[in-house]
């Protein structure tokens, strides 16, 4: 102790104090001037923060309505399922919770951080990782709920096609909406995540079959668990249709194909109405595997078959015709006069025009009128093709609906192509020659056209001339049954033929089930009349046609039938148009005709046994 | 013990040490004199335990069963009137008196609590009492420091190098040291924060302490090397929050969304969403202000400082007006300790400072943190009753 100073005196020690406590105001105005910024400047910001903290709008999907046959029995359906989802909001510590998530729900680590990057926009809304997940899955969630913060468990309606891939075509299948989809106007109000028909009339009808979500505002904690809901707002269910389809006649469409067990496609149609009673297209889909969000694998394996499943081919693909252009060349024929039910012409098994030869099967010899389209001899329709001109034959061809869109009530519908002068001149540069008519006469050289274009045009001349548009929807029904819209489309023109010449093609229609080509077609009771067809196409083996309709004196119901490289239209085609007329007409078939039990195709092996 | 103890204590220390001449102005006095009780600090901790109160019981209205932690509030109560009953009755100069004995027996407890503690919320900072609950040996610490200290520090004449400081310094580290590895990091800083009030306030020379805030700062690299993973990333969060804003950014995002969503008067006691729905961790502990800023507003936030502020403004009138060195220097050091708890606390919740788990006095839920606050106003109080009476 050798300081200067005494040891207890300190003589600075009130000026310290005083410093001590001018400090501590200074502190205190910072800290209140900190909580005026921050509540009074701020406040409403925070406020606002403070409610999206507690507050969470979560959608309850609508069920989406439900698609009957046209006798009210159910093709599609709902079913309750459960789907994990992720509210970005909780998930505190994704690294940890992710990988485990992947592991539970079997799917790759990068795909959820993918689906959650992309509802990034929409942090207070779940992102649903996979649909319709096992009930064991849902078991694994809940136990290691307090491990997967952030992780939630939704139930949601899931569809649920009855008959796996019956009419799979037809009806289409769901899939979420894409980036694209979204940016386009009509899919306008339409929102990330939405599952909407991807195909067929899912897709058509979607307005009308998805009806509106609910809205449910619950207050959540802080670990996202929803303690109580403060607002409601029921879902509207969507509206369920009514489909024109037929399922007998749908499953006999889809038997004989599968029995034939190559691609190719069947339509069948209501001749007065032009309401589709089936529309197949083999190798076919389940579309139940689309209903819950595909899985990648059973993307890729759909996607990726030689096959291709997802193909539409009654109404996405257009075919060489073949002979089933013969009807064509006839109606033109007698339309312009160039030929009556008395022309006779023979057939020396070869038809001479310059310096080029056309082949036919065989010498039919000297056949009529109705001989010639029953036999389907190739000279006579040279003949008659040459003498009534490509101009002419193309015209009809358009006048029957051939070349152009149906119109029918389905996506990516394609045209085909009925080629002419201009046509011609436009894409190859060359004038229209008179050989190019002799081709065209048999449905050969450029000439393409769809089953469905086909089957209406077979209906148009079963119903006297009117070319109906084809469509799969029947009625829109409410929530009590009752239809409130009737689905009529008005007829997209009519074919004007003399009542003779008509009854000139149709008798020789007729001739050709009866005595022709079409045999195979002839029904107990019932007289059917039609057209075959061997399509030669640069690919293979010909297309095998069959257009037909029945009964011959009263018709209802024309078919379509095309099997790709079936090779002969009466052996491979004609079965199937048998089977769905009969079915159709509800004429029972001797057993041994009857195929065995439709097998159901699941997923894309349909095409390949 | 006669109640002329205290004075005879410190008149036989000072008459062996040195000629006082602080000592000849002082009064005669008689034992606590009740009549110069300090009773608008005693309002003012009434007032800031009450209010406490009712905001612990909103705060733990969402949990599990909050009647059981207003149960345990209203013991640890108890506890601090007893304590601090007892503080006022034995008196500042007796308990300093013993200061070798209260240093050893602080030590031995932060030593028994590395050896028996439990380990919660990551940190081994509690002694378990079976039923009583469990003690934290880091908060009786921060009154055998300012006790300890003082009575270190009294009767010496302030150290006037870097040097010269090294004693105290050894008396305040080891301590520090003890705590900071379990880890608590804010309790050693308040240990720190208390020292270096106490050092100025003592009359150590303002080059000395630069030198030693310099000296500290030299060393914050090797304390950085020192630091848990959590407490490196509180420090990068805030200085940028939106690093990471769903982990440690978290707390003090929420803290922030809590307090400012308030606005002037609050969303109402009991009916802040941030609270009930618990978006704030540790809203009755550490964070217990952001309830105060959601349900009571820029208002409740302004009469609670303006409550710490009159506080502290009573234990540094005691202070100025202490009997002697040693009342001061506790006087200080416990008003130093209040006013670091509340910036720091408040600090946090506001986004001013890092997260540092540091408790608002009076209002935080903790047993032992109340329990040392009582005995801390129980010193001040006892001080205040000894005062000069110059004006006499």
């Amino acid at each position: 102790m050798t300081g200067r100073r005494p040891p207890e005196v300190d003589e600075d020690a009130g000026l310290r104090l005083v410093a001590l406590g001018v400090v501590t105001v200074l502190l205190f105005v910072v800290l209140l001037g900190r909580l005026w910024q921050l509540q009074i400047i701020h406040g409403q910001a925070y406020l606002q923060q403070s409610e999206e903290n507690r507050l969470r709008d979560l959608r309850v999907p609508a069920p989406r309505g439900v698609l009957y046959d046209r006798r009210g029995r159910a093709l599609v359906s709902n079913r309750a399922a459960f789907t994990i989802s992720v509210l970005s909001m909780e998930l505190r510590d994704p690294d940890r919770v992710l990988p485990r998530l992947a592991q539970i729900l079997g799917m790759p680590e990068a795909e959820i951080r993918e689906r959650l990057r992309q509802g990034r926009s929409r942090p207070f809304e779940p992102v649903r990782l996979r649909r319709d997940v096992p009930p064991a899955v849902v078991a694994m969630v809940e136990e290691n709920r307090l491990d997967l913060p952030g992780v939630i468990v939704e139930v949601e309606p899931v569809r649920h096609y009855l008959g796996g891939g019956l009419a799979a075509h037809a009806i289409g299948y769901l899939g979420e909406i894409s980036q694209a989809e979204l940016a386009q106007p009509a899919w306008r109000g339409y929102r990330m995540g939405d599952l909407i028909g991807k195909a067929g009339v899912e897709r058509v009808y979607d307005r009308i079959l998805r009806g509106r979500d609910g809205r449910l505002r619950v207050e959540v904690d802080a670990r996202g668990r929803a303690l109580r809901v403060l607002r409601r707002e029921p879902w509207v269910p969507g509206r369920s249709m009514v489909l024109t389809i037929d399922r007998d006649v749908q499953v006999a469409a889809e038997a004989g194909l599968a029995q034939e067990g190559k691609p190719g496609a069947v339509v069948a149609l209501d001749v007065a109405t032009g309401e589709v009673l089936a529309l197949a297209s083999f190798p076919a889909f389940d579309p139940n595997l689309f209903a819950a969000g595909i899985s990648a694998r059973d993307w890729q394996r759909i996607s990726r078959d030689p096959a291709h499943p997802l193909l539409n081919r009654a109404v996405d693909t257009a075919y060489e015709p073949g002979s089933v252009f013969k009807v064509v060349t006839a109606a033109a024929a007698l339309a312009r006069g160039t030929a009556t039910r008395a022309t006779r012409i023979t057939c020396p098994g070869a038809f001479r025009l310059g310096g080029w030869v056309w082949r036919d099967l065989r010498a039919h010899g000297t056949v009529d009128f109705t001989t010639g389209v029953a036999l389907s001899c190739n000279v006579f329709f040279y003949t008659l093709g040459h003498r009534t001109g490509g101009e002419a034959m193309s015209q009809m061809a358009r006048a029957l609906g051939l070349g152009e869109r149906t119109g029918i009530d389905l996506p990516s519908e394609t045209a085909g192509l009925i080629p002419d002068d201009a046509w011609k001149r436009r894409h190859l540069g060359e004038p229209w020659f008179p050989g190019d008519s002799v081709n065209m006469s048999i449905g050969q050289g450029w000439v393409n056209v769809t089953a469905v274009q086909v089957a209406r045009m077979m209906a148009a001349i079963a119903n006297g001339g009117t070319l109906v548009r084809p469509h799969l929807a029947r009625e829109v029904l409410t929530s009590d049954g009752r239809a409130v819209r009737r689905f009529r489309p008005a007829p997209v023109g009519r074919v004007e033929m003399a009542p003779e010449a008509l009854a000139t093609l149709r008798d020789s229609l007729r001739a050709v089930v009866e005595r022709g080509t079409g045999r195979r077609v002839r029904l107990p009771g019932v007289s059917a009349a039609g057209k075959t067809g061997s399509a030669e196409n640069p690919r293979g083996k010909p297309h095998a046609w069959f257009a037909a309709y029945a009964p011959a004196d009263r018709p209802r119901v024309a078919v379509a039938v095309v099997i790709e490289h079936g090779f002969r239209g009466g052996l491979a085609a004609a079965p199937i148009a048998r089977r769905v007329l009969a079915a159709a007409l509800r004429i029972p078939l001797p057993d041994e005709e009857a195929a065995p039990a439709p097998r159901l195709p699941t997923g894309a092996r349909g095409g390949r046994p | 013990m006669t109640p002329g103890g205290p004075r005879a204590g410190a008149e036989g220390r000072g008459a062996a040490r040195a000629v006082s001449t602080l000592a000849l102005a002082r009064p005669v006095r008689d034992g606590p004199r009740w009549r110069d009780l300090d009773l608008v600090l005693v309002a003012t901790t009434a007032a800031l335990i009450a209010f406490g109160f009712v905001v612990l019981a909103s705060a733990t209205a969402g949990a599990g069963d909050p009647r059981s932690y207003l149960q345990a509030r209203a013991l640890h109560l108890t506890l601090g009137v007893a304590a601090l009953g007892l503080t006022v009755l034995v008196g500042y100069h007796r308990l300093c008196a013993l200061w070798r004995w209260l240093y050893l027996l602080t030590l031995a407890l932060l030593v028994a609590v590395m050896v028996v503690g439990d380990v919660r919320l990551g940190a081994q900072r509690w002694i378990s009492l079976g039923p009583l609950g469990a003690f934290q040996p880091s908060e009786l610490a921060k009154v055998t420091l300012i006790l300890t200290l003082a009575r270190h520090l009294d009767g010496r004449k302030p150290p006037e190098t870097l040097w010269g400081l090294a004693p105290y310094l050894l008396h305040v580290g080891l301590p520090v040291l003890l705590i900071v590895q379990q880890p608590d990091m804010g309790t050693g800083m308040v240990l720190v924060a208390i020292a270096a009030g106490m050092l100025f306030l003592a009359g150590v020379r303002l080059r000395v302490l630069a030198g030693l805030a310099g000296l500290g700062l030299m060393g914050f690299p090797f304390l950085w090397s020192f630091l848990h993973d959590y407490q490196r990333r509180r420090l990068l969060v805030f200085l940028n929050p939106d690093i990471d804003p769903l982990g440690a950014g978290y707390a003090l995002n929420q803290a922030k969304i809590a307090v400012g969503s308030g606005q002037l008067w609050g969303k109402g006691l009991f009916a802040g969403t941030q609270n009930l729905l618990r978006f704030i961790p540790e809203q009755h502990t550490d964070f217990i202000f952001t309830v105060v800023g959601e349900e009571l507003g820029f208002v409740g936030a302004a009469v609670l400082l303006a409550l710490f502020l009159v506080w502290l403004w009573r234990a540094l009138a005691i202070a100025a007006a202490a009997p002697d060195r040693l009342g001061r220097l506790v006087a200080g050091g416990v008003a130093v300790m209040v006013l670091f708890h509340v910036v720091v606390n408040v600090g946090m919740t506001v986004g001013l400072m890092p997260i540092t788990g540091i408790p608002l006095p009076f209002l935080s839920y903790g047993g032992s943190a109340l329990l040392s606050l009582c005995t801390a106003t129980g010193l001040l109080l006892n001080i205040g009753m000894g005062r000069r009476r110059l004006l006499r």
